[in-house]
């Protein structure tokens, strides 16, 4: 390796100080803080063991459900961001009238704020008034007009559709750019062998684009293990319980000056998203280094 | 006028912030005509209801808010909750402190010294508003017990109508249903409301607050709240009734002129009233506590804060309230004259039984009203049994007990 091309380390203290100061310490001080009674109502702070970890874990409470809901929302979303968002970038990689056009309509849902896009798709799925209901019933589908958002179980599904039309987009440009930093020998070579389109993009796209779709995954993993903003623009965790996730469970804990609760909640995804952060750095390096 | 010969070009912009309906047009056309008097401007704040609390607890648990912030009172709850000697000013020594009701003044205040300016009417009682026009059409009377309100919703299905403008999107209202009804609890179980407070039953505890909950379910299972009541918003209610899409309706008194105001062939006096008869309740649900501003002891324009509460304390505009706010029929101060139609003076007539709804005579019962609506709307959706939903808030108030240090519970 070239040392003239290394920066020195100490380029590195002012970022770390930043890290250290907003990140690192406030989690630190959290998990400290899981093993207090902390709230509002006492200006006393003791140490109360492992109590706020069983109420999270306990079946008395919805915690485990609002975990669970964190998980699963994860999940749906990163794969079908995913998905979603590779057919779009081969098929706007193509030779397409208005390309760019194409690309800042998908584009554009990602660029517009949470609070905005939830107003808006409440709007569109009241069920009675809707524009999606509406438009079902006015081609004859009255059947498939749903209560989305205030059917217990849809909405979670409904919420998880919404933060995919909105995200897929941004994905989407990621891949865009993965795509296209694939040498077009590879597929030169593959025509000359008589190549499909699919065994093009089996062979050639797909591997070719592992390491992009490592980070499109981490960034997607993040980004719904903390969700917020969406859910809480379009149900506030309704009906019922039936969409809380964790950040709207913190949110609520706090509100209620349970702050130990809502803090413990907070580490035990600090801790998730740690482990499952570890883990695909380590690949993405692991990847990384076998490219190099 | 108090301020009209001290007016002052001050430079100060206060924020107010309340919950979606809590300030009036009227108390807006107050603030422009406070800010011609003393330049001093005010920033009206207003947050859709179903987040609001969750907001105005956030802010106050981390040490910044509104100068002026909007919340519900309660003698338990400003205390427990809101921890009104840390977070709000002491309003004893305003002038208009003494002009307050005694009754909300009691809800208002901590040992004596008041925190809190009434916002709304007081005296009016949620209750079941009808058109009496389609009970009329349909020979329907008033119904005295659950049975009868059942053969009423279903006689109204009969005849194409939704029974009843339920609105659970809000987030607050559809639990009124349970919360107003402790009357009910307490007049078939008399004394619970004393051993909730000192922690010798829960509501799991009562057969009537488990019929109650299962009388609800009920109701949404036969369709008397139609098929879009999650998405319905208490702000159409006024609309659903005068178009005759619904033919009742949880409001209170101020709903008749509200109504005709929206809709000027809908007269007033076609709308009645009569208390929710859930459980057979036939008891007046009083409430003597409503929304109420409160001055943030964090505030930098504590003084030009309190300057606006003086101003709208005093008499001339109370009236002006009172007068120009339709769902206003009195406001709880003296000196005010009261503006009572002969159809609610009867209404009130006809129930002399009085009680306190339970979000105010029971702790920690107001600060999970959100948290309650949620758990009936899981009851509601098959998501849970009403014994579960009693448990959970039995719960929720054991653990606010707790953190409270409430010797009744530690």
């Amino acid at each position: 390796m070239n040392k003239n091309r290394m920066y020195p380390t100490y380029f590195i203290f002012g970022a770390l100080l930043l890290y250290v100061v907003l990140y690192v310490l406030p989690s630190v001080m959290g998990l400290g803080y899981s093993f207090t009674d902390w709230s509002e109502y006492s200006r006393e702070i003791s140490y109360v063991g492992l109590d706020n970890f069983k109420t999270v874990f306990s079946s008395n409470y919805n915690y485990l459900r609002i975990l669970m809901n964190t998980l699963r929302f994860t999940v749906v979303t990163t794969i079908a961001k995913n998905v979603i968002g590779l057919l779009l970038a081969v098929l706007l990689t193509k030779k397409v009238r208005l390309l760019n056009f194409h690309r800042a309509v998908m584009y554009m849902p990602c660029v517009l704020s949470a609070l905005i896009v939830g107003m808006i798709f409440k709007s569109i799925m009241d069920p009675k008034v809707g524009l999606l209901n509406t438009a079902l019933r006015a081609v004859g589908l009255d059947g498939l007009a749903q209560k989305w958002i205030y059917d217990s179980k849809l909405a979670f599904p409904s919420v998880m559709a919404v933060d995919i039309w909105k995200g897929m987009g941004y994905i989407m440009t990621i891949l865009i750019a993965g795509i296209m930093s694939i040498s077009p020998v590879y597929y030169e070579a593959a025509a000359i062998d008589g190549g499909n389109a699919w065994q093009c993009f089996r062979h050639i796209t797909l591997p070719l684009l592992v390491p992009t779709l490592t980070v499109t995954t981490v960034l997607n993993v993040i980004y719904g293990l903390k969700v917020f903003d969406t859910v809480y623009a379009l149900t506030n965790g309704g009906p019922g319980f039936a969409t809380e996730v964790l950040y709207t469970g913190v949110y609520k804990e706090f509100s209620k000056g349970r702050y130990a609760v809502g803090t413990t909640l907070s580490t035990i995804m600090t801790l998730v998203m740690l482990v499952v952060g570890y883990f695909m750095i380590k690949h993405m390096v692991k990847g990384g280094g076998d490219q190099a | 006028m108090l301020l009209s010969a001290a007016a002052i070009a001050e430079d100060v912009t206060i924020t107010y912030m309340a919950s979606q309906d809590w300030v009036q047009d009227a108390e807006m056309e107050l603030g422009e005509k406070f800010t011609e008097l003393t330049g001093i401007k005010v920033d009206y704040q207003i947050i859709p209801s179903d987040q609001y609390t969750n907001l105005l607890m956030a802010k106050l648990n981390s040490g910044e808010c509104a100068d002026i912030f909007g919340s519900q009172a309660g003698q338990f709850d400003i205390v427990t909750q809101l921890n009104v000697e840390k977070n709000a000013v002491d309003l004893s020594g305003e002038a208009w402190a003494a002009t307050v009701d005694p009754l909300a003044f009691a809800e208002t205040s901590v040992d004596g010294r008041l925190y809190g300016q009434p916002v709304q009417d007081v005296s009016a009682v949620w209750a079941v508003a009808y058109n009496k026009k389609v009970f009329e059409r349909l020979n329907l009377s008033v119904p005295t017990n659950y049975e009868e309100f059942k053969a009423v919703c279903e006689a109204i299905k009969a005849d194409g109508m939704i029974p009843i403008y339920e609105a659970v999107s809000d987030g607050w209202h559809h639990q009124l249903w349970f919360c107003e009804m402790g009357v009910a609890i307490e007049h078939a179980e008399p004394g619970t409301a004393e051993k909730l407070n000192n922690n010798e039953m829960g509501f799991a505890d009562s057969a009537t607050a488990k019929l109650l909950v299962e009388q609800i379910k009920e109701m949404v299972d036969l369709g008397y709240w139609g098929d879009n009541y999650m998405a319905n918003a208490y702000a159409d209610a006024a609309r659903a009734i005068a178009e005759g899409e619904c033919a009742m309706t949880v409001a209170n008194q101020g709903f008749p002129t509200e109504i005709n105001a929206a809709y000027p062939d809908f007269p007033a006096e076609d709308i009645g009233f009569f208390v929710m008869p859930l459980c057979d309740n036939q008891v007046l649900n009083m409430n003597p506590v409503g929304p109420t501003r409160f001055i943030y002891s964090g505030s930098p324009n504590a003084e030009a804060a309190k300057k606006y509460l003086a101003f709208i304390a005093e008499p001339e505009n109370l009236q002006y309230l009172i007068e120009n706010v339709p769902k206003f029929n009195t406001l709880p101060f003296t000196g005010v004259q009261d503006v009572y139609s002969e159809e609610i003076s009867s209404f009130y007539a006809a129930y002399p039984e009085h009680g306190t709804v339970y979000q105010t005579s029971v702790k920690y019962v107001n600060p999970q009203w959100m948290e309650i609506g949620s758990e009936l709307v899981a009851v509601i959706l098959g998501d849970q049994t009403p014994e579960q939903m009693l448990q959970n808030i039995d719960r929720n108030r054991a653990d606010q007990a707790a953190a409270a240090q409430d010797p009744a519970w530690n």
